[in-house]
């Protein structure tokens, strides 16, 4: 570990939070151009003192943003969930952030429903009972009393359950790898089921709805809304954009109606339904009441051959669609404090990103350039908190390049877990816009797990602790 | 259309004159005792589907051309091949050659006979593509090359394409290439919401008048075009749906029986989604009969029982779902989803066709009107009702052949709404240069109103928008073989390549490539023979030039895209002068040409669709190219 940190003990309170490396982060900071009046030294040492710390879980996102208020930090909880390579971690991730946080959260945003963002929740309910929330953002398909979003999150999660069973009716007739992540998939919608029957994501939604120690009505934001910050962040001069999910009524409609159907349709698993005969047995025969010229091409084997190879994986094909909408419904928040943009993206992947970037469907008339909005607030952004784990797509291209040079990165991930997740080629290109400063969870320990090996060293710009479980960055 | 009868006594090649001794006997010259072989042979086919029950017409007889067959049915252009894949057996085939099934049109209509779905398959298919080569001039081939590294095809696949009509048991039907053939898949119904399907009642998609057409066309279109295939842009696989569901439209309006009784129904306007039932009943009471019901319009309606069976209310897609207002210029800028895009171009297409009824017509009604005749309240006199129905049938035909002849118009790759309409146009004013009942306007109208415009044409208007002609008798290409209308011999074809890459590579840079971003090939030429509106035959010829650059996808993502750059030559052979044949000439160059900004939209439309990421065991370009079954199944 390059820069592991210099104390014994871990930081257990934030009263002690400070800028750990005072030249790195005025270097960071270098000022833009139309700032460069006298109070940018003001705003820089503003930000000093707020932190952004990523809990190393397993495939999961688990961070805390601290901000200095007039009573001490105050702490913002971002999405708190481990689905695939549960390092076992959580428990003592969640139960030391609640110490540090004097079991008093002023926000917890939750972007999206995957499993990996919200089973602590469920799993650490009994400690989440014990904190005080002031706030709680979620994206605006939680909305339980529009009928529209409710339709939409019902048909979604009972297409994901019935995925499920279908993948598991697979994988019992015969086992491999590539059902087993299309499983994992599925059930990262509906958290898989608990021992009660009940999915272990509801039981994660019911505690952010009412399970805290202070009741909280939660918010729902969608792109474009002005969202409530609790007072002593407000007074403390924190600013809050919501930049995703984009909300189109017509195309929600749209897709409820496809799952629903779907679901019609779908009766038994995949091995009842083909028992059923279409014709009675008198009209079965064989390749020999063909003539030679039937043949004449493919040969009979060859025809069935390529009959079965035609058909694609439609199920497959379905939970990555699952997978996709569902990441897209992330709540995708831009923080400002004292002349610092973070970016906090949740999963959003490319359908949620091109609304911001482009301004609607890209390749649509008139959606093919970056828009002038996101041009200006991705120039300026000083942290982004990479999008799914470090996929492929869940970053765009155009979105990297148009990042400010020198901004640093965070990004929760964990090895074989998905396919190719993280995405190495994405990340050398995060890296090369960040001078070397992304920080992946994965490179410190957590439980009994080492940092991965091909992880490489915390990059200097952070600091963690000896024992890990976690990556810190102070401003 | 697709049952024009040849001459009375046509023998031409026909199998009638396979005797199997030499006659000795001095011949007559005078006189033939040959029995005439037949130019159509009739097929009992569903002019809907099972769903519509006997629904007026919707039990018809189809004429498709004669040929002789075996089991399958196997001909020359088709092979009926019934394996199922669900259930892992074949089925009988049916034999149409068998003289109790000659006597008696085939099989009749029949669910639970699998004999009947493959007559069925076999019959719209094939009337699928008499259609297109009647409007093309050509024979069409299908494709039997996957891609520039893929072995070819057995010898013959660009004759017969494979037509599986319960391959399996899946809600879904689609073209696949791999299968050179056509997939129909059966399904149950659902339990909850079937419409006027039982619950839970097989529904077979190979006996959907509009599946099979619509699936004929996207095989048609490969077939003709090397690279239509490749989702580029966000119109490429909106294209393909709207196009074979435009050919499966238009096919409605040569059902005479079923146009008759619906012009009865809507009062002659056959744009209205509902017909009135027979004892239709006073505004606001309630139906107590069956006939008192309101029923969709089979006309403007696909795949209605699938549809329905499918859980949804109503057909699968319907002709005019897309208004022409301002909210519909939304539509164009926001809808994505291929089926709901496509769309948009159907709506566009019906609006322009159901205005040039509506011109053609006009006088008709306005006779019936003159002489007391009200819309309102009685059903239309039937001489009236025949008038209009040849007016209707005679317009679509019309649309049929100018979105056929299109396809020769368009540019060879990446493909977008704007470049089809330039190619509509062009193609109307090559083949009825005067426009009387003002089709041309009527699309141009119909596209604007939904926003659809041509990127590079700088106005809205007819003259900008169709594609520029090429200086006249500038541009020659000597030692193009046309042959004549029966098709090339190997050698020719050799030939031809060999010239058109010559010429390509000699003169690239006029016609828009860079030379030095790889070779120009020559992936399709298609000589054309069609008779033009002023009695003269025309000779064309039209050809594909791509070149294709492997371009790095770049910034944090490995491998590459293929992007590929060519022109569409229209290429006239005119009569000879003076003795001579003179050399071919281009007439049109058609352009899709190397753009930063096209490579830049490209690239990010394919990282867009989660092309970019490629299974890095299986790295063979497979990605860029539409998989007709998920496209199919919804995913």
């Amino acid at each position: 570990m390059a820069k592991a940190s210099s104390k014994s003990s871990r930081p257990r309170s934030p009263k002690r939070m400070t800028a750990r490396n005072p030249a790195n982060a005025r270097r960071a900071s270098a000022p833009a151009p139309q700032e460069a009046t006298s109070n940018s030294r003001a705003l820089v040492k503003a930000a000093g003192g707020m932190r952004v710390r990523m809990y190393r879980v397993g495939f999961g996102d688990f961070f805390l943003l601290s901000v200095p208020t007039k009573t001490g930090a105050g702490h913002i909880l971002i999405d708190c969930g481990v689905h695939a390579r549960d390092l076992g971690s959580i428990r003592e991730a969640v139960t030391q952030m609640a110490e540090d946080c004097n079991k008093h959260l002023s926000l917890v945003i939750m972007t999206h429903r995957h499993a990996d963002h919200i089973s602590g929740f469920a799993s650490c309910s009994d400690i989440f009972s014990q904190i005080a929330v002031d706030r709680v953002w979620m994206p605006w398909f939680e909305k339980p009393d529009d009928p529209k979003a409710a339709a939409f999150q019902a048909s979604l999660t009972a297409m994901a359950g019935h995925l499920g069973q279908q993948f598991r009716a697979r994988l019992a007739a015969s086992h491999d790898d590539a059902t087993e992540q299309m499983l994992q998939m599925a059930e990262n919608i509906t958290g898989g089921l608990g021992a009660a029957g009940i999915a272990a994501n509801q039981k994660a939604l019911n505690v952010l709805h009412g399970g805290f120690k202070t009741k909280v009505q939660p918010d729902y934001y969608k792109a474009g809304d002005t969202p409530k910050l609790p007072p002593d962040l407000e007074d403390a001069g924190l600013n809050a954009e919501i930049l995703g999910p984009p909300m189109d009524d017509a195309l929600i409609t749209q897709m409820t109606n496809k799952n629903q159907q779907y679901l019609a349709g779908a009766t038994g698993t995949e091995q009842d339904f083909g028992r059923s005969k279409p014709f009675a047995d008198a009209y079965r025969g064989s390749h020999e009441d063909y003539n030679d010229k039937a043949f004449e091409l493919y040969g009979p084997d060859q025809i069935i051959r390529m009959i079965r190879s035609a058909q694609p994986d439609v199920l497959a094909a379905q939970a990555l669609a699952a997978d996709k909408t569902l990441n897209n419904q992330s709540l995708v928040v831009l923080f400002s404090f004292g002349g610092k943009n973070l970016l906090f993206a949740g999963d959003a992947q490319w359908g949620n990103w091109e609304n911001f970037l482009y301004g609607g469907a890209y390749g649509t008339p008139g959606h093919t350039e970056l828009t002038e909005k996101a041009r200006g607030i991705l120039g300026k952004i000083d942290f982004y908190k990479v999008g799914h784990h470090g996929s492929a797509n869940a970053t765009p291209k155009d979105a990297v390049l148009a990042m400010r040079m020198g901004c640093v990165g965070m990004c929760s991930t964990q090895e074989h877990a998905y396919n190719e997740v993280p995405r190495a080629p994405l990340l050398d290109a995060l890296r090369k816009r960040m001078n070397d400063q992304l920080a992946r969870s994965d490179q410190v320990a957590a439980g009994t797990e080492e940092p991965a090996p091909d992880a490489g060293n915390v990059p200097t710009a952070f600091t963690a602790p000896k024992g890990g479980l976690f990556i810190d960055y102070n401003f | 259309m697709s049952n024009r009868s040849r001459f009375r006594c046509d023998e031409t090649g026909g199998p009638g004159e396979r005797s199997s001794k030499p006659d000795e006997s001095p011949i007559d010259i005078f006189t033939s005792t040959e029995i005439p072989t037949p130019s159509i042979r009739p097929l009992n086919v569903y002019a809907f589907d099972p769903s519509l029950g006997n629904f007026v017409g919707n039990q018809m007889i189809t004429r498709v051309s004669y040929e002789e067959l075996e089991p399958g049915p196997v001909g020359d252009r088709f092979a009926v091949i019934d394996y199922d894949g669900g259930q892992r057996t074949f089925y009988k085939p049916v034999n149409l050659d068998d003289p109790r099934l000659l006597m008696t049109n085939g099989l009749p209509p029949s669910e639970g006979d699998p004999r009947f779905h493959q007559q069925m398959v076999y019959a719209v298919a094939s009337e699928t593509l008499q259609r297109f080569e009647y409007a093309l001039g050509r024979r069409v081939r299908w494709r039997t090359r996957l891609g520039d590294n893929q072995p070819h095809a057995p010898k013959g696949a660009s004759r017969r394409l494979n037509l599986f009509p319960h391959a399996m048991c899946e809600a879904n039907a689609f073209y696949s290439p791999d299968a050179h053939g056509i997939l129909f898949g059966y399904f149950k119904a659902s339990q909850t919401n079937p419409g006027r399907n039982l619950p839970g009642q097989t529904v077979f998609t190979c006996l959907s008048h509009d599946i099979i057409v619509h699936e004929t066309t996207h095989a048609i279109v490969d077939g003709i075009r090397e690279y239509f295939m490749e989702p580029s842009n966000v119109d490429v696989a909106a294209f393909h749906e709207a196009f074979a569901d435009l050919a499966a439209l238009f096919l409605h309006f040569s059902h005479e029986e079923v146009l008759i009784d619906t012009l009865q129904k809507t009062g002659g306007k056959l744009f209205d989604f509902k017909l009135k039932g027979d004892f239709a009943t006073a505004p606001g009471a309630t139906p107590v009969l069956q006939s008192q019901l309101d029923t969709e319009n089979p006309l403007i309606a696909l795949a209605t029982q699938f549809g329905e069976a499918a859980g949804r209310q109503c057909s699968l897609r319907s002709a005019l779902t897309t208004p022409p207002t301002t909210e519909g210029a939304k539509d164009i800028a926001t809808k994505t989803e291929p089926h709901e895009r496509g769309s948009i171009l159907v709506a566009a297409v019906f609006d322009a066709y159901f205005t040039v009824y509506g011109r053609r017509t006009f006088d008709l009604f306005r006779i019936y009107r003159a002489g007391g005749g009200s819309l309102e309240k009685s059903d239309l006199p039937s001489p009236l009702a025949g008038r209009l129905a040849a007016e209707a049938s005679r317009t679509a035909e019309e649309f049929f052949t100018i979105c056929a002849r299109a396809l020769d118009y368009c540019p060879p790759v990446d493909i977008t709404f704007g470049d089809f309409l330039r190619a509509l146009l062009t193609a109307h004013l090559d083949y009825s240069p005067d426009d009387r009942d003002h089709i041309r306007d009527a699309l141009m109208q119909a596209f604007r109103l939904r926003g659809i415009y041509a990127e590079d044409a700088n106005s809205f208007s007819e003259d900008a928008l169709f594609w520029p002609k090429a200086p006249s008798g500038r541009l020659r290409v000597p030692g193009l073989v046309f042959g004549d209308p029966n098709g090339l011999t190997k050698e020719e074809k050799d030939r031809n390549g060999d010239v058109l890459r010559a010429y390509a590579a000699e003169n690239a840079e006029m016609l828009g490539f860079d030379r030095h971003a790889g070779a120009i090939a020559a992936p399709s030429f298609h000589p054309m023979f069609h008779t033009g509106k002023d009695g003269k035959l025309y000779v064309t010829m039209v050809v594909e030039l791509v070149q294709t650059m492997q371009i790095p996808f770049g910034t944090g993502i490995p491998g590459t895209f293929p992007m590929r750059n060519g022109v569409t030559l229209l290429i006239a052979q005119d009569p000879p002068d003076r003795d001579e044949r003179p050399d071919p000439r281009i007439r049109f160059v058609i352009p899709k040409l190397y753009k930063p900004e096209r490579e830049e939209r490209i690239r990010s439309f394919y990282i867009a669709s989660g092309r970019a990421a490629a299974d890095s065991a299986s790295d063979d370009n497979s990605r860029f190219r539409l998989n007709f079954a998920l496209l199919h199944a919804g995913v």
